[in-house]
């Protein structure tokens, strides 16, 4: 039970560093090719071809590095990492140079510690002395560098300041903000540009003490990534324009979490203080979103602060009006007493968790209820959501890169899912992957083939009669990705039936591992898989239809649920935002948004995650399964949950993997699902494919958090504007 | 200690205030020398000694040799002076710390922590400082395994979960692919 | 989130006692200290409760542990009961702070779903 010293024991590290345990898949025919070095007298076996770095990174020896990244090309230019090798007069870069048999590295030689004193001293001499000022301080590779490899003391004595490098600053956009005087040219920017976000807008000019980096003509970098470069940079050339002079990172508490603006479910870090949230960091996760975060996770977290419903409201003559949570629950009570068995359903929105979605179901049912719907509509036909391999990304979002065929059919995973477009990419690049997109001409960032934009181009690829399905056939690890929103056409059980017959065809053709996975359903919305997992079947329309006394809007904003739909229903709105739903609404009941509460969200993989409570909800919100269950007693019909433990033993039972957080659950009955949608009726529509998100600007403002983000206001006006200035 | 205390108490029923506090603040000499309002109970130089028995002497140096058997399952949080609602009501989470995005290093992450669900906090009236009602808001201990942390977990009688580490698996990079005439690995941007 | 249930037993160094008999005959010379101190310390202090409340008080404090197995934990308790013992009788511990174990300044809680919910309380 030591305290925090542990971390200089060797069995830390070896205990903490699971990742370096495994760096490299070591079958038996690798084994025998391993490369003996030793790392500061300690041996290592490694595979021909790994650098010096990463040799040292598998003993826990960490080389200081300023261009390398894992994640990225290697560059070799920063020469931080020179080190000494044995018998060898020059130290290499550690992070460029293969290691050869039985070499010896010194990573604390002096001739070792020497060489980055010499680097360090040289980037200081170009780098201002603006710490105090710069938002990068605290958390900056250059300053702990500096403390840890750099010289005592400065040889540098141009006092008058006649020649010190000042470099003018860019403009890329509102997101992020520029001082280019503090750029040490380490290009991870302009490598993360090129070959993750595939925009190949930053580059270099100038050489030598000239070299600048920047986009050559004054133009924004737009791209639904753009926010990664900020955590790239070492120095403080690139912050955070939202963040910037905002707060210290010793100063803010962090709270590991989940996001849930898309349906990948990244990982986050939340900064907060003083009950506000900061910012949005991601949190690596190997299996989701590795080190990125899409530009509307990060930065729309000034929408958590605006808009925002704090105190419970009810419609008197005609205006919504502020009241006390005892007389909103009474209101609500009255309107719901004595109802009509099947007069009462509830819709459930984007950001709902799966608590809430629980404890709404249950209240539903039991006031005799059993229409509940999600705003996104899943056909019945077939298996419906009876069976899970109908709605997952069952072959995890981390297997995409490895498929060496992919066909999207109608989905724009660059803005649908930024980061499964990142594997995407990261297959395309360096697996050699062909991709073909069924639907609207859109730029991927990749090149792919575009096979048009009708449905029954599916079923010519099943026939074969369409050139691609030769390439779809003979791949070794096919992929197919459909997006959900295709499911919503009035031919969307015909669509996924004829999707999941040519994944079929697929997989009987290949040779592909038993567990390799053709079929997958791409999700918008963090909400839809829990709730298709708990049962909420229903549509929007089945819901007009149905013409219910009380109707609960649990968060839903989407502009297809209109009052005038409802002549005469009590529409009771809980949720966090003050959006579409709440001004509809007959009673609001203040929720918390997902920065705020304990709470489960399953992503398009299936994989279950929970967010952490941050901090306190505003005002009078209250946590949305709470407040149903609050509602509940009211009502006179108890739900058996009254703290989350209770509540996540219901989820259990329901269904067990809701509470398996961090593991997918993967589906199966694949054969069965396909035999029940042969079944499907009807045939495809000869409607173009089409998504909502075409171009960058549509990306920004999906649902009630980011639609109140100013933020993200000025992201949708900056793409406006570029887009008009030609460049 | 508590024996030798209580069997004092036990002597006299005419306790005063003020013997007590002499007699629990200072040694026995002190009240020897000052003791001029009650000289009918003075009591002796050695007071450990004298009112100890030899063979609770003897007894007390054998017992220091022998030991005592418990059960394995511990239960230090009744007497941890941790508030009892704060070890019934909280959940611990064990995981190991993220690598901050905005750093490269890696030294600092090696190990497994255990931190509390997050109360309320608020921001204080009087000076717009942040204010909380919870104890234990601060308190991450760090472990070197996971194991050590759920052990210290089941001692303190907290209930706990862990979350699941991050798995790294890097791929192995190369210099050369940059220049590579026949793979989409080539670098156009410098 | 379950604990698992180990009924091993092990050898430990004891602090005070050897056997469950030994510090159940320490339990109860304490509790007697206590009670027998109860009219001092109501001399000494000026307290606004009864000699009844503070015996009862005294029989609460020593059965909120009563279901304590382990020796050590007594052993621990024991010496922390003595510590306030020698507190209360040597009067550092002011009247104010004494008075907590009643706790009559202090707002009860929210118990209930239903109170916890309206009066905002996490948890």
């Amino acid at each position: 039970m030591l305290r925090l010293p542990v971390i200089k024991l060797t069995a830390g590290l070896q205990n903490g560093r699971i990742s370096v345990a495994r760096l490299h898949t070591t079958s038996s025919k690798l084994q025998q090719e391993l490369v003996e070095v030793f790392i500061d007298d300690k041996p290592v076996q490694v595979p021909p071809g790994t650098t010096v770095l990463q040799a040292a990174a598998k003993v826990g020896v960490e080389i200081p590095r300023f261009c390398y990244h894992e994640r990225l090309a290697v560059a070799g230019n920063c020469r931080m990492c020179l080190v000494e090798i044995e018998k060898q007069i020059k130290p290499v870069a550690a992070c460029a140079m293969p290691v050869m048999k039985g070499w010896r590295v010194k990573t604390n030689s002096d001739l070792t510690r020497k060489a980055r004193e010499g680097v360090m001293e040289f980037l200081l001499v170009n780098h201002p002395l603006d710490c105090p000022i710069c938002d990068q301080g605290g958390e900056c590779d250059l300053q702990d560098q500096s403390m840890a490899f750099g010289s005592d003391r400065s040889r540098f004595v141009d006092i008058n300041y006649t020649g010190k490098r000042a470099v003018e600053d860019k403009d890329i956009g509102p997101l992020i903000k520029t001082i280019m005087t503090r750029c040490i040219h380490c290009t991870r920017c302009i490598r993360f540009a090129s070959e993750v976000a595939g925009i190949d807008d930053l580059g270099t000019t100038g050489r030598g003490n000239d070299m600048q980096v920047g986009t050559y003509v004054e133009k924004m970098f737009l791209s639904e990534l753009s926010g990664n470069i900020i955590d790239l940079c070492p120095v403080g050339a690139l912050t955070s324009k939202p963040y910037a002079f905002v707060a210290r990172p010793w100063e803010t508490r962090r709270t590991d979490s989940i996001d849930v603006l898309d349906a990948v479910g990244s990982n986050i870090v939340i900064s907060h203080r003083t009950n506000e949230v900061l910012r949005i960091l991601p949190r690596v996760n190997e299996e989701i979103n590795e080190e990125w975060l899409s530009d509307k996770a990060r930065f729309s977290c000034d929408g958590l602060k605006r808009q925002r419903l704090i105190t419970p409201m009810i419609k008197i003559n005609g205006n919504l009006e502020a009241v006390e949570w005892e007389d909103a629950l009474v209101a609500t009570a009255r309107a719901i007493q004595n109802i009509a068995p099947n007069k009462c359903a509830g819709i459930a929105g984007k950001l709902v968790d799966a608590e809430a979605l629980v404890a709404l179901k249950d209240l539903v049912n039991r006031l005799g209820g059993e229409i509940l719907a999600t705003e996104q509509s899943f056909p019945k036909e077939g298996a419906g959501i009876d069976l899970r391999s109908n709605y997952l990304l069952n072959n995890t979002i981390a297997a995409v890169e490895e498929a060496d065929v992919v066909l999207l059919i109608g989905t724009n995973p660059r803005y649908e899912a930024p980061l499964v477009n990142t594997r995407l990419r990261k297959g395309y690049i360096h697996g050699e992957q062909t991709i073909g997109l069924i639907g609207p001409n859109v730029d991927l960032t990749y090149d792919y083939e575009h096979l048009g934009q009708s449905a029954d181009i599916v079923t010519q690829l099943r026939n074969g009669t369409h050139p691609f399905s030769n390439t779809l056939k003979s791949a070794k690890k096919p992929l197919i990705i459909l997006g959900v929103d295709q499911l919503m056409r009035k031919d969307g059980a015909k669509i996924l039936s004829e999707t999941q017959l040519l994944a079929q065809t697929l997989g009987e053709n290949t040779k592909a591992p038993e567990e390799w996975k053709v079929l997958n359903i791409l999700h918008t919305r963090a909400s839809q898989v829990a709730a298709l997992d708990v049962g909420y079947s229903s549509t929007i329309e089945e819901v007009k239809e149905q013409q219910p006394k009380v109707l609960f809007l649990l968060g839903a904003d989407d502009a297809n649920i209109k009052r005038e739909d409802f002549p005469n229903t009590c529409i009771i709105y809980i949720g966090s935002h003050g959006d579409e739903g709440a001004s509809i609404a007959d009673v609001i009941l203040p929720g918390a948004a997902y920065t705020e509460k304990v709470a489960t969200y399953v992503n398009t993989e299936g994989r279950s995650q929970q967010t952490c409570a941050a901090i306190t909800p505003p005002g009078m919100a209250r946590p949305d399964w709470k407040i149903i269950r609050a509602l509940s007693e009211i009502c006179g019909v108890r739900l058996p949950y009254d703290n989350l433990a209770e509540v996540r033993s219901r989820l259990e039972e329901i269904a067990p993997h809701l509470v398996r957080y961090g593991a997918v659950e993967s589906a199966n009955y694949f054969a069965q699902a396909l035999e029940l949608s042969k079944q499907v009726p009807g045939s495809l529509s000869s409607d173009p494919l089409e998504v909502k998100q075409e171009t960058l600007d549509q990306f920004f403002m999906t649902d009630a958090i980011s639609r109140a983000s100013q933020t993200m206001a000025k992201c949708v006006q900056a793409v406006i504007k570029q887009r008009e200035s030609n460049l | 200690m508590a024996l030798r205390v209580s069997s004092l108490f036990n002597q006299s029923n005419n306790f005063t205030r003020f013997r007590l506090t002499r007699f629990f603040a200072d040694s026995g000499k002190n009240i020897k020398d000052s003791d001029q309002v009650s000289t009918d109970a003075v009591l002796p130089k050695k007071l450990t000694v004298a009112l100890v028995p030899e063979e609770v002497h003897i007894a007390q140096k054998t017992r220091q040799e022998t030991l005592a058997v418990v059960r394995e399952n511990e239960d230090v949080g009744t007497c941890s002076g941790v508030p009892e609602e704060h070890i019934k009501t909280r959940t611990v989470r064990i995981y190991c710390p993220a690598k901050n995005a905005m750093q490269s290093g890696t030294n600092n992450i090696n190990y497994w922590q255990i931190d509390f669900d997050t109360r309320e906090r608020w921001e204080n009236p009087l000076i717009g400082w942040t204010s909380t009602g919870d104890p234990l808001s601060n308190l991450q201990v760090g472990f070197v395994s996971k194991e050590e942390a759920i052990a210290h977990c089941n001692k303190m009688g907290w209930k706990y979960y862990i979350q699941k580490p991050n798995v790294n698996n890097p791929k192995p990079r190369s210099y050369g692919i940059n220049f590579s005439w026949n793979k989409r690995t080539r670098v156009s941007t410098k | 989130m379950a604990t698992p249930v180990t009924s091993g037993l092990k050898q430990v160094k004891p602090i005070l006692s050897l056997t469950h008999v030994e510090a159940r005959r320490k339990v109860i010379t304490l509790y007697k200290t206590w009670y027998r101190q109860i009219p001092f310390i109501k001399a000494n202090y000026i307290l606004p409760v009864t000699k009844e409340e503070c015996q009862q008080k005294l029989r609460e404090e020593f059965y909120r542990h009563a279901n304590v197995r382990d020796l050590r934990v007594i052993d621990m308790l024991l010496v922390k009961g003595q510590m306030e013992l020698q507190e209360v009788c040597a009067q550092w511990k002011p009247a104010a702070t004494l008075l907590r174990y009643w706790k009559q300044t202090e707002e009860p809680k929210p118990k209930d779903f239903m109170s916890k919910f309206l009066s905002g309380h996490r948890e």
